[in-house]
């Protein structure tokens, strides 16, 4: 099984290169058919009235986005989609953080309890939803019984338009943390331990060497988890649906650009207006995203 | 070495990773039977049949056997929710592939008959000994034609009635609803039945062709125009009557609108939070699987109006066949023996649905053992209003239902509301 120690430079290059495109064939293939193509058939139905079932389109031009920029309710599903953005994603990833922290050290029970953080991942979303919407069911909901025997009253945790924005961030908290640590937990493995002995030795506690030391060293998965988990957060819709009916007072202030979307092209059959609302999702992405990594040359380590 | 491994193992995994996609469906564009369990369509006399409805599935299976056993041809009944079927149903009509046989709805057929997705049955129908179309009621039949054809069989008919708690009503030491009862009856009674355990009525918003849709058409208001062109939200009867449903939850009688967005009609009056609720016949099976509704529940007449007019909303399904199915005659075969007679006498003594064809529903008046369901069929020989309708139904029910949230609230009367409503759905009519 003797492998020749020297081959033609050209010759190794050539078939690394052929390798690498073929095993990544797959997925570039998935990549291109079910998502980049897409992206440009929406651009292109944006600008139709779509007739049903794919026949009869009419080109309308700008009219979709005229509509779109005057529709109020877009524009406070854009709200919507930020509250929901700002409670979801600074508390699952400080949570995840201080879990991965604490469970990288080395314990008994360790390998359990980062189970037991990562189990919500592996449950299906609309599994989820439907859990927690009795969980927070204004008459009959766990929640509620449960503040009813010490003495408070019954909360309409989804259906208070100031607080359903939350309730439901909660879930998304809850659904992502075990993510968020995983990715912490391998990040932090990178991080030489001489520099806690270090640390140790001059004095330092605990608290002064993760703020001095862990999280400028995790910065580089700090800034990935927050970009990827904003872009998530941004286009959350399976909760909203699952947890909200359509006659819920608080939807108007919690439904989000994506529910807009699929209410306007999948319930509504009106593709080209939900296509519209759709690039406007997308470009509040990119230019977060963009701002992000901007940001980032200055706060990375 | 290790090299040509690793390419055989990617081979393998390739080629049956495509086997695995391939091999699902006859076609590519089968996406619409991934949503159920197989995927596969008909192969060699096997028909699909799609419904919504897992209630109905047994008593339809049973039928389904019997058409199996005269005529060979066997038939895979697929269950999609409501709330994923049309969704489903889309899918597969854009991708070009549709289940053989689906349930059509009123709310949809008239989209799918003018994009020429459904087989065009006259010619079956004409040749057919089974299938009359005067058998079955008018605005049914009516539904499912479309520039002079027809395109569906009608499947059942459904009407609205009363159900009440007996129990509430003898503590309370209230008469039981009879036809005598008015809407200023059932209102009286509400309020007498409202406790501190438990609340008088459901009114519901979604819930509007059983709720406030009746009361609409009995004051002689109307949803929308005969023509399908205008609304009909600005008729001040369409408002006096909207208004009278959103009072149960304004002034308490009634669960408040959060409790029932939160929560179904039918929950609210299973687990005796409600006295009373007008209640849809296809709710007979759901309802009547709940052991506390078979002791504490009965059916009264829809009440009528203080001069005697009685109005309940109905609506029937059709049995339509995709226009570019594989299986055109054993379609219809399926088709045609549905709808006959025979089929449609079973369906009513299993208690499925009430059905479509004259006369043959009285058996599922009584296909609950100790439990009268005579005012489902009572109502019909008062006045029967067809289920209001176009096109694009769900967009402008969908906008109304939504607005009216703030009447329910009480935060707007159903005037201010219904002139909203009446406008946006004007519009949305001229689009269609």
């Amino acid at each position: 099984m003797a492998k020749p120690k020297v081959m033609k430079g050209t010759n190794q290059k050539k078939s690394e290169f052929i390798w690498g495109w073929f095993f990544i064939l797959p997925t570039m293939l998935g990549l291109f058919v079910l998502n980049i193509i897409p992206i440009f058939q929406t651009l292109y139905q944006s600008f139709f009235k779509t007739g049903d079932f794919g026949k009869g389109n009419i080109f309308v031009g700008l009219d979709n986005y005229t509509k779109m920029f005057q529709d109020s309710d877009v524009w406070q599903a854009l709200l919507n989609t930020g509250k929901y953005a700002i409670i979801e994603v600074p508390f699952s990833i400080a949570i995840g953080l201080i879990a991965a922290v604490l469970l990288n050290r080395k314990m008994r029970g360790r390998t359990v309890f980062r189970t037991i953080f990562f189990l919500p991942m592996v449950a299906a979303p609309a599994g989820v939803a439907m859990v927690w919407r009795w969980l927070y069911n204004t008459e009959f909901g766990l929640i509620n019984q449960l503040l009813g025997k010490i003495g408070i009253e019954p909360v309409k945790w989804i259906s208070n338009p100031n607080i359903a924005f939350a309730s439901i961030a909660v879930v998304g908290i809850w659904s992502v943390i075990g993510y968020n640590m995983i990715l912490f937990l391998a990040g932090l493995q990178e991080i030489p331990r001489d520099y806690y002995e270090a640390a140790e030795i001059d004095g330092a506690s605990s608290v002064k060497q993760f703020f001095n030391i862990t999280i400028p060293l995790l910065s580089p998965t700090l800034f990935f988890v927050c970009v990827t988990r904003i872009i998530a957060a941004l286009q959350v819709f399976d909760l909203i649906f699952m947890m909200m009916d359509k006659t819920n007072e608080a939807l108007p202030k919690t439904q989000t650009l994506s529910y807009l979307f699929y209410k306007y092209s999948f319930i509504q059959n009106n593709k080209g207006y939900g296509s519209a609302i759709v690039m406007l999702l997308l470009v509040v992405i990119m230019i977060i995203t963009v701002i992000q990594m901007r940001v980032e040359k200055h706060v990375n380590y | 070495m290790r090299k040509k491994i690793a390419l055989l193992l990617t081979f393998v995994f390739i080629v049956s990773g495509l086997t695995a996609c391939g091999g699902g469906g006859s076609d590519e564009s089968k996406d619409a039977s991934a949503k159920t369990e197989d995927g596969s369509t008909s192969s060699g006399g096997t028909v699909t049949l799609a419904i919504w409805e897992s209630i109905q599935e047994p008593g339809l299976r049973e039928i389904c056997d019997d058409f199996t056993a005269e005529t060979g041809i066997k038939v895979d009944i697929q269950v999609t929710p409501w709330e994923q079927y049309w969704t489903m149903l889309e899918a597969g009509a854009t991708g070009g592939a549709l289940p053989d046989v689906f349930w059509m709805h009123t709310k949809e057929a008239e989209r799918y008959m003018s994009s020429d997705l459904l087989l065009n049955l006259d010619e079956q129908i004409e040749a057919s000994d089974k299938i009359d179309l005067s058998n079955y009621y008018q605005d049914i039949v009516n539904m499912y034609n479309h520039e002079e054809s027809q395109y569906a069989v009608p499947k059942d008919i459904d009407t609205i009635a009363l159900w009440y708690n007996k129990t509430y009503f003898d503590e309370a030491g209230l008469d039981y609803p009879d036809d005598t009862w008015t809407w200023a009856d059932l209102k009286e009674a509400a309020e007498k039945l409202t406790t501190d355990d438990h609340y008088g009525f459901v009114t519901r918003i979604a819930n509007n062709q059983e709720n406030w849709y009746n009361l609409v058409y009995a004051l002689g208001g109307n949803i929308i125009s005969d023509d399908l062109t205008t609304s009909g939200y600005d008729n001040p009867n369409t408002i006096e009557a909207i208004q009278y449903f959103a009072d149960f939850a304004i002034d308490g009688t009634s669960p408040d609108q959060t409790a029932t967005s939160e929560n179904t009609a039918a929950a609210l009056f299973e687990s005796g939070t409600a006295a009373m609720s007008l209640q849809g016949s296809w709710m007979l099976g759901s309802l009547i699987d709940n052991e506390y509704i078979q002791e504490n529940a009965a059916v009264a007449i829809i009440p009528m109006t203080d001069d005697g007019t009685r109005v309940s909303i109905y609506n029937g399904l059709g049995y339509a066949a995709a226009a570019n199915t594989e299986y055109p005659a054993e379609a219809w075969a399926l088709i045609e023996y549905l709808g006959s007679e025979e089929a449609q006498l079973k369906q009513a003594e299993l208690g499925v649905t009430l059905s479509a064809f004259k006369g043959t529903s009285d058996k599922w008046a009584d296909s609950v053992e100790g439990f009268d369901l005579s005012p489902y069929l009572a109502v019909m020989d008062d006045t029967l209003e067809f289920y209001p309708h176009s096109k694009n139904t769900t967009v402008w029910e969908d906008m109304a239902n939504e607005k009216l949230v703030k009447v329910w609230t009480g935060e707007f009367t159903a005037e201010e509301v219904c002139k909203e409503i009446a406008e946006e759905m004007n519009a949305s009519l001229a689009e269609e």
